[in-house]
């Protein structure tokens, strides 16, 4: 399956995005689909959007005088990371590919291995741009400003503010400060990019942080068999996540890429679903193992 | 060859990128002297038909209201200056004139490069009107159907009605929130200016922003024109989606009517039609969309500007 | 080990908190709510303006 992994990544960015015609028409789907979450970080705003970014969606909740917050949304984030996890990172959102892509222009590489306490910004992110201040912060008729997407998502600017303001003299005058800000952004993200394995999905993405906490209990892991381990190190040196898949099997970073899989020698490592299955299978003993 | 692909691809980004960056929008930036010998040019033609007056007629018009819109901020002035000092203008007298009394009436508050900007202005303007009078003597009505073919005005973003410049905000029958009926004809025809602004319930830009609309009511008020709001929750006239908007309304202290019509008739679709919020179009007294409607909140100086240049354009064919 | 013991029934759990809430949100209209925000935009909220 991981060698299909860009055609699914394709594949999925375009089922997202399926309503092409409108990029020239310079609409936006307005249908029923809307009203539904998409597994992946998609701005709604993109014309071809066939549904919601769930993201966009618990803040323009949350955001309304009349809730403060989201069981929709939260049910439906749940409900994907159980039955996924971070398999939505790897496989299904169309920002991941395209970071993923941007690392594939040739340039000096640099690891994020020193980085890791970055990766707890993204749950802060979470916890206050998503879910608290849409909520605190509020005008006098009780409505809050989705944090998130007004001020910090990228992928907004990319596949909503360009490809509308391009289309439409009205809102290409509308253009301001906001949107310098958050084009600023955005190139710095394509940069970082180019530069690190997707800097946004590791640091950033709230939906990114939500389903990292879901992978813990996600029906799809990865299994390795300490039996079959050579201890060689090959699986923790492919990981671009950095993680040691020997270690923590259900790591918050893994994004179930499956590199791992195909990097390890004596095909210790797989894919697992189903109920209460366990990233390790530890051998009890070393007799265990010698008894098969 | 794998590498060229990825490079097109991300090609496309970039270019995307750059294109945005530098279609921020252009100023007017006509120069005058190009207008002046356009304007003259205009003038001194002698249409042979009712449709070419039409034209011309629309053609000047235009000239008008760039000459208004290019010193946007000095007109603002004498518009302003208009309205206190000045009584309304008497009809059939010269609008050119009438800004020449306002500019000398005023003209204590203007350096004197602004002055001899405006009175120029005002002269051509004076020049144009007798032209256009001229022309509606000629062949009457030429001034209310624009001419066929080449059109004058941009064709706005909301329905284009095929033939003409000109785009009539489709015609209605709905109600306020209230109950009260209202009729398209009779809410513009009642008005110099119609300022129409799309909102939501849940747009917290759109509501922040009734309270600036109040205020430009009211000043509206004094020159002949309204604001009108139309909450697109409230299309039907679903109750728990009126009681909703009421009450943010009373909330921002909004007395202008708000207005909902059925969601199917040519009015509701052209409001279905509609994606961003906010959205505000003026509508002059014919009924006619003026110019491009403004998209997003009208809270930057650009967008004030833009507004009122609009306001001012269909003050301009309403006086005519 | 004890959280290998009660995963499966965690992810049962889970699954049937995440249906719930579902349910739940539909009914209360927020379906309704992200429907209407995502075919309107508030150009603001979207980093535009």
């Amino acid at each position: 399956m991981a060698r299909f992994r860009g055609l699914i990544q394709a594949a999925a960015t375009l089922a997202t995005n399926i309503h092409l015609p409108n990029f020239a028409k310079g609409g936006i789907y307005q249908g029923a689909g809307k009203a539904v979450c998409v597994p992946g970080l998609n701005c709604y705003s993109c014309p071809a959007a066939s549904g919601a970014c769930p993201i966009g969606s618990f803040q323009s909740v949350v955001g309304s005088s009349k809730f403060s917050f989201s069981y929709y949304v939260t049910g439906t984030l749940i409900l994907i990371g159980v039955l996924l996890g971070r398999f939505v990172c790897g496989f299904l959102c169309p920002f991941g590919w395209l970071q993923e892509l941007l690392h594939k222009i040739p340039s000096k590489k640099l690891s994020t291995k020193k980085l890791k306490p970055l990766t707890y910004i993204k749950y802060a992110v979470l916890l206050f741009a998503v879910v608290l201040l849409p909520v605190l912060v509020v005008n006098d008729v009780g409505m809050g400003d989705p944090f998130f997407c007004k001020y910090i998502c990228p992928q907004g600017v990319l596949e909503g503010a360009i490809p509308l303001s391009i289309m439409n003299v009205g809102i290409r005058s509308a253009l301001g400060k906001l949107f310098s800000w958050k084009l600023a952004i955005l190139i710095v993200v394509a940069v970082l990019s180019v530069l690190f394995y997707r800097p946004f999905c590791k640091w950033i993405c709230p939906l990114g942080a939500f389903y990292a906490l879901m992978n813990k209990v996600s029906l799809l892991g990865i299994q390795v068999d300490q039996c079959k381990c050579v201890s060689c190190g090959k699986c923790a040196k492919v990981c671009q996540m950095d993680v040691d898949v020997t270690r923590t099997p259900d790591h918050a970073e893994c994004i179930r890429c499956g590199k791992c899989v195909g990097a390890c020698p004596v095909d210790a490592i797989s894919f697992r679903y189903g109920l209460g299955v366990t990233g390790d299978k530890p051998a009890q003993s070393t007799q265990a193992c010698e008894n098969k | 060859m794998k590498l060229s692909k990825i490079a097109a691809l991300l090609m496309l980004p970039v270019l995307a990128l750059t294109l945005a960056a530098c279609s921020a929008p252009k100023g007017d930036a006509k120069g005058a002297t190009s207008g002046d010998a356009q304007i003259a040019e205009l003038i001194a033609q002698k249409p042979s038909s009712a449709e070419e007056a039409a034209k011309l007629y629309q053609q000047l018009l235009q000239k008008e209201n760039e000459i208004f819109a290019s010193d946007n901020a000095l007109w603002e002035k004498v518009f302003l200056a208009a309205n206190k000092d000045t009584p309304m203008i008497e009809d059939g007298k010269n609008y050119g004139d009438f800004l020449l009394d306002t500019i000398e009436g005023a003209k204590d508050q203007f350096a004197a490069d602004e002055l001899k900007t405006l009175k120029a202005g005002a002269q051509q303007v004076k020049e144009i009107e007798d032209k256009l009078m001229a022309l509606e003597k000629e062949f009457p009505g030429c001034g209310s159907t624009p001419g066929e073919g080449e059109s004058v005005d941009a064709s706005t973003a909301g329905v284009t009605n095929g033939e003409s410049g000109e785009t009539k905000f489709p015609s209605f029958k709905g109600k306020d929130l209230d109950g009260n009926d209202v009729n398209s004809d009779e809410l513009f025809s009642k008005n110099k200016v119609t300022v129409m602004n799309f909102w939501f319930t849940t747009c917290k830009p759109c509501v922040g922003e009734l309270g600036d609309l109040e205020k430009l009511n009211k000043e509206l008020a004094e020159k002949g024109g309204q604001v009108v709001g139309v909450n697109s929750f409230t299309l039907d006239g679903n109750k728990d989606e009126v009681a909703d908007a009421k009450d943010v309304l009373s909330k921002k202290g909004v007395t202008y009517k708000n207005i909902w019509f059925k969601s199917d008739s040519e009015a509701g679709k052209f409001t279905s039609n509609l994606y961003s919020f906010p959205t505000t179009y003026v509508i002059d007294q014919n009924g006619n969309i003026v110019g491009e409607p403004i998209m997003g909140g009208i809270n930057s100086a650009e967008q004030r500007e833009a507004l009122n240049k609009l306001i001012d354009q269909a003050l301009a064919k309403s006086e005519q | 080990m004890l959280f290998k013991a009660v995963k499966p029934v965690v992810q049962v759990a889970l699954l049937i908190v995440g249906i719930t809430m579902v349910c739940f949100g539909v009914m209360r209209g927020e379906a309704d709510a992200v429907l209407a925000k995502a075919i309107r935009l508030c150009l603001e909220c979207i980093g535009i303006g």
